[in-house]
């Protein structure tokens, strides 16, 4: 099974190369978001502080979210919806692996890429800009580490779930983009959770949106701390990704059985 | 020559007409696409002024003006500009192109207007709308000179989007695989959500003299909102001049290199 993984993963890796130029403008889309609510948020900030958030406490966290959202994205349900379109879903069933591994690949692959990138960014602004240095706090980076991988794992599901819904409807990216819209508020992409309404906050940590990006964020920059709150964010991470492996698994197979049908 | 592609490109309409009336669940899916945005967006702007009163100067309902340009805006891109782009990135990797460079009608008139996404125009309705009922709500009647001046400058905004795209259309002659280079201006066109007096200074630096976005909102949404003389439609409409020229010098310069790695 590693040695299948890593050949794929240097296939995706591979793939990715070909299309450097692709990929930076992906990446520069990811950043852009968060680029211009931090400078909004910056304007409104001034010299004071909004909901306990000064102007540096505003570049931490969108920085981390640059980061973070960069590691956790996953485009699954796009590619999804045009192989189970287009047909092309065909040849990887008939593949002795099941095509999530190769879609699990690829997230590794291209997350590798341009998650480093950005990380080299950080750093360089960091050296020149104090207001982004993280303090040194290893314990923290390793729990946030977790996080990440729960949320990316968690995301992963998410979009390929709403991508098998390509198996019933043709408007399954729209219901993936409707899901991004909402998750503008709820997962933090927009703002800390902190600033919004507490009712709003409060249905962000019900559902699964906090666990997507905000915890991660909010741990690496330390404005989740005390093993209590880390804790619950972390059990309720794992309980959101149990929740979405059950539903992909549920789609999968239900799908796959209609698919099936129109086919033969 | 020159008035030969007004009635080819009529053409090339009412066929995608036809086609598009095909799929009239694609006109609500559309619409309704067009509210989750405005409402997305509506929705941010309340954040931001739940903690703050002005931003950059402007307040609540000036921005919702704003954004309702935005969104007529976004409707032309819609409409017009991104169903063409996306048909060019193809045809230089295949050299289909060499069919539209034969035909007797300017080739960058020819593959800018030539496909239409008809639905989206219901964007341009919805962002003016929208922007009017900003301005009632500010209780600001725009006189005649400031309407003429909005009109100017948004005819001069479309100009200048247009001529991001045929930078952008352009730089596909050099980057042949890079099929998501309209990725880049929904980047940059981000930022033309909000006032650019919002930003800090060398975010603004940018937005107004390198990548002018500054001039396909703000100034229009100044123009109507009463903020600035209506004299200044005209220099907008002289940016729009200068951002076209410059673009269509890129795109001869393009084409030129195609040719000479065909031939």
């Amino acid at each position: 099974m590693i040695k299948r993984y890593a050949a794929l993963i240097r296939n995706a890796w591979l793939v990715d190369l070909q299309y450097r130029a692709s990929i930076v403008l992906w990446l520069l889309w990811g950043v852009t978001e968060p680029a211009i609510a931090l400078g909004i948020w910056w304007a409104i900030a001034g010299d004071g502080s909004v909901g306990g958030y000064a102007r540096a406490d505003f570049a931490r966290y969108f920085f981390a979210v640059m980061l973070i959202n960069q590691l956790t994205i996953a485009w699954d349900s796009w590619y999804l919806d045009r192989w189970i379109r287009d047909g092309e879903l065909n040849y990887r069933l008939v593949r002795p692996l099941h095509p999530a591994h190769e879609a699990v690949a690829e997230n590794i692959a291209y997350k590798a890429r341009t998650a480093s990138v950005i990380l080299v960014v950080w750093l360089l602004a960091a050296a020149a800009w104090p207001a982004v240095r993280l303090p040194l706090d290893p314990g923290r980076w390793a729990l946030t580490a977790v996080a990440v991988l729960l949320a990316a794992a968690m995301r992963f599901f998410i979009s390929f779930t709403t991508g098998l819904l390509a198996f019933w409807t043709t408007r399954a990216t729209a219901i993936m983009e409707l899901h991004a819209g909402v998750s503008l508020f709820l997962a933090g992409r927009i703002a800390p959770l902190a600033l919004l309404p507490p009712a709003v906050a409060s249905v962000a940590g019900a559902l699964w949106f906090r666990s997507m990006l905000a915890f991660p964020v909010d741990l690496l920059t330390g404005a989740v701390h005390g093993t209590d709150a880390i804790v619950r964010g972390l059990a309720a991470q794992i309980l959101w990704l149990g929740m979405w492996f059950l539903a992909y698994r549920i789609a999968w197979s239900r799908g796959i059985r209609k698919y099936g049908a129109v086919g033969g | 020559m020159r008035g030969r592609w007004i009635p080819l490109l009529g053409a090339f309409w009412h066929l995608n007409l036809a086609e598009e009336l095909q799929y009239r669940a694609n006109f609500v899916a559309s619409v309704l696409g067009t509210l989750f945005s405005m409402a997305t967006a509506l929705l941010t702007l309340s954040l931001f002024f739940h903690h703050t009163t002005s931003l950059g100067g402007w307040d609540y309902w000036e921005i919702v003006a704003l954004l309702g340009v935005f969104n007529a805006l976004t409707g032309v891109i819609e409409a017009v500009l991104r169903p063409g782009i996306g048909q060019l990135a193809g045809e230089v990797r295949s050299g289909e192109l060499d069919l539209v460079l034969m035909k007797p009608v300017d080739a960058q008139g020819f593959v800018s207007f030539r496909r239409l996404d008809i639905w989206r125009f219901t964007d341009v309705v919805l962002g003016l709308a929208l922007a009017g009922y900003a301005l009632a709500r500010l209780g600001r009647m725009p006189s005649v000179a400031q309407l003429a001046a909005f009109a100017l400058a948004l005819a001069s905004a479309a100009v200048v989007v247009y001529a991001i795209w045929v930078v952008l259309m352009s730089l596909a002659f050099w980057f042949v695989s890079v099929e998501n280079i309209a990725v880049l201006f929904d980047a940059v066109y981000e930022g033309a959500r909000y006032p650019v007096s919002a930003y800090p200074g060398a975010l603004r630096f940018l937005f107004v003299y390198l990548i002018p976005i500054a001039w396909t909102t703000t100034i229009p949404a100044s123009a109507l909102t009463g903020r600035l003389r209506p004299e200044v439609a005209l220099a907008a409409a002289l940016v729009a001049t200068l951002a076209f020229v410059l673009a269509r010098a890129l795109w001869r310069a393009a084409i030129r290199r195609y040719s000479g790695a065909s031939g």
